[in-house]
């Protein structure tokens, strides 16, 4: 359940489906809960371009940075 | 929102902007700087990483900007205002906010940058690079959507994006864009006639951007 400032996304019923029973298995508390998961755990890759370090090794190897 | 509209409205009061010339390496950005220097764009670079068999035009890069991430003061960038200057994609995240910017963001195919990065890596005796290459498209991606969110979310950035294959194909179409991108008066047939297709020389076979 979600709680607050949230707002309806549609999806797939057959993904529903699936994500519910995912979420079941791996003990979250609702499919909402495990998808809010999801989304915040990928955001981070293109909000945190800190922590890229295999980009950084490499453009080193290529003498784009120092 | 705000700041966006009153720099429609009232102009900018940080000068002319910096053009920067973005993308992954290998992606074409030493292409379209030799573009933009044909069309009459002013370039900011210092030639001290010389034309090599991986980019036999030239490289027209600015040493100072691989530091960006690290240093401090980066004032030296305002020389660039109204010039066009390289800078890969993963340094866009540290160019200063007391400067506009008109990013030229070039994109290509993952697969032909890679191979085209291996190829170099190979030559400038680098090591092995030929595993993790399914987390480096990906690393790769993530950098795409990050510039892309960046440009959207700063107010004092403006983005066009220019795929490598089309710039190919249609040099003339591209010239006109980015020329019209730039404000426009610009020599958009010196862009076109700077375009060499014989450079592109990884090719992917399903030819996707």
């Amino acid at each position: 359940m979600l709680r607050g400032n949230s707002i309806k996304v549609k999806i797939d019923r057959d993904l529903h489906d699936r994500l519910r029973k995912v979420a079941d298995v791996a003990g979250y508390a609702t499919a909402e809960e495990f998808i809010t998961h999801v989304l915040e755990k990928e955001m981070l890759h293109f909000e945190d371009a800190g922590s890229d370090d295999d980009i950084r090794d490499r453009l080193k190897g290529l003498g784009y940075i120092s | 929102m705000l700041e966006s509209l009153r720099r429609r409205l009232f102009g900018s009061r940080q000068g002319e902007p910096i053009v920067i010339v973005s993308g992954l390496p290998r992606s074409g950005t030493s292409m379209m700087m030799k573009m933009l220097e044909a069309g009459g764009v002013p370039i900011l670079s210092d030639g001290v990483r010389s034309a090599d068999v991986d980019n036999p035009k030239g490289y027209f890069e600015l040493e100072r900007i691989k530091d960006l991430e690290k240093e401090t003061d980066k004032s030296y960038l305002r020389e660039g205002r109204g010039k066009a200057v390289k800078a890969i994609s993963f340094l866009i995240k540290d160019l200063p906010d007391d400067n506009d910017y008109r990013v030229i963001f070039m994109r290509r195919d993952l697969d032909e940058v890679l191979a085209s990065q291996d190829k170099m890596i190979a030559r400038l005796d680098q090591g092995d690079t030929s595993a993790e290459q399914e987390a480096m498209k990906e690393a790769y991606r993530n950098d795409i959507v990050r510039t892309r969110l960046l440009c959207k979310k700063r107010a004092n950035f403006e983005l066009i994006e220019v795929h490598y294959r089309v710039a190919i194909e249609d040099p003339a179409a591209t010239a006109r864009a980015v020329n019209a991108f730039l404000g426009g008066g610009f020599d958009e047939a010196a862009m076109r006639e700077a375009v060499d297709a014989s450079l592109y020389r990884n090719r992917s076979r399903a030819g996707g951007a």
